[in-house]
């Protein structure tokens, strides 16, 4: 029994870690009530992402993609493809990450607040305020 | 109501991957099928073909080079639009929360009890500085390239700006001008394909760069060339979300 747990978590444990990564990212988005905090949410959701790419990218007994005299065949060396695409998705997520940076700083400008319930609050009140202001004219 | 949500997800989370047990591939199988096809390719031949030891700048930069192209386009795009976003004249700056103010002390600079960061950062930032440069032009040969060595660049204009306060600072690049260089990036990148179409090739196809050296040399010249702009592009959105950003929010220790 034991040995097939370990046999298990040898061959696909890994797995299970990023997903969990993966449902922790998506459960903070869904649970916070902060506007950052659901930003650096969607960041954790990332890195789980850019990890499962990761692992896939894995082989036992390879070196790091970099060619040295003593290693020539292809079964040597991790496979480099996984790690240039996620290169630049860790690179792209920085811009997404400024991206929505920028919108909480206009939401805060406009609302004074980036907590949801507090938004919503005030959004209710402008637009009720604004029909007042739309009646009397 | 969302935290049942939660919990649900969670749990299938957790259950998934004896679901998907057969599909998903044994860690560290080198017979996988990521590990199989094209990968092997890429190993074996990156060093006869692009002449390039790192396997993954030979990826990224010339076995894939349209995708990094247009990943650069993205970053350069994301500034701008951070730009757009921000087009606005603020009204004011936002200030500080009231229970982040620190306390400050008679002469009206904040306390430093350690190490004193206006002297080190000064001395660190051109050491990165030099960092930068080597992973840059070395990106080639071992580990390193375009996207780190800027943001390697780009870190350390954050560093100086946020970090030490000068009454005059040394680079102000406005955000408008951070993403006026930042185009320079992604037109490096293209310039360098024209470049490859004019000496006879197709679009970024390095060998045929119109210069008389060695063949495995005008990969490195491409490759070089292509790095510099990915570099540029990179330093440049970093800058330009950092100055959208800092001029609309202040802190606790600025002088206004």
């Amino acid at each position: 029994m034991m040995t097939t747990i370990n046999a298990f978590l040898a061959a696909k444990g890994i797995y299970m870690l990023t997903l969990a990564l993966l449902a922790l990212g998506v459960a903070g988005i869904i649970v916070c009530n902060n506007y950052m905090k659901k930003l650096i949410c969607m960041n954790v959701m990332q890195v789980a992402v850019i990890f499962f790419f990761l692992c896939l990218g894995q082989k036992s007994p390879g070196t790091i993609p970099v060619a040295v005299d003593t290693a020539v065949k292809a079964s040597e060396y991790i496979n480099p493809l996984p790690h240039g695409l996620m290169l630049t998705a860790i690179v792209v997520s920085l811009g997404t990450t400024g991206v929505g940076l920028s919108l909480l700083l206009r939401i805060r400008e406009k609302y004074g607040t980036i907590e949801e319930d507090d938004l919503l609050r005030r959004e209710e009140l402008m637009t009720r305020k604004k029909k007042d202001g739309g009646d009397r004219n | 109501m969302r935290k049942t949500i939660t919990v649900i997800l969670l749990i299938v989370a957790v259950i998934m991957p004896f679901l998907a047990f057969d599909i998903l591939p044994v860690i560290g199988d080198p017979q996988s099928a990521p590990n199989t096809h094209v990968s092997d390719y890429y190993i074996e031949h990156a060093i006869e073909e692009c002449n390039s030891p790192n396997m993954v700048t030979a990826v990224i930069v010339d076995y894939r080079a349209f995708d990094t192209m247009f990943e650069t386009t993205v970053m350069f795009l994301a500034g701008l639009s951070v730009v757009i976003i921000l087009a606005n004249r603020p009204k004011k700056r936002i200030p500080a929360h009231s229970s982040l103010k620190r306390v400050r002390h008679s002469g009206g600079r904040p306390v430093f009890e350690t190490v004193n960061k206006d002297v080190m950062i000064s001395v660190i930032e051109p050491l990165i500085l030099i960092y930068a440069i080597y992973v840059l032009f070395h990106g080639e040969v071992s580990l390193g390239g375009g996207f780190q060595a800027g943001a390697l660049i780009g870190m350390t204009y954050l560093l100086d700006v946020m970090v030490v306060k000068r009454d005059k600072p040394i680079f102000n690049l406005s955000k408008t001008k951070a993403a006026a260089i930042a185009g320079f990036g992604p037109l490096i990148y293209a310039l360098t394909g024209i470049v490859t179409i004019l000496g006879g090739g197709l679009y970024l196809e390095y060998n045929k760069i119109p210069l008389s050296v060695h063949q495995a040399e005008l990969h490195s010249i491409g490759i070089t060339a292509v790095e510099i702009g990915v570099t540029i592009g990179v330093a440049g959105t970093i800058i330009t979300i950092l100055s959208a950003l800092m001029e609309r929010t202040s802190f606790d220790d600025d002088n206004d």
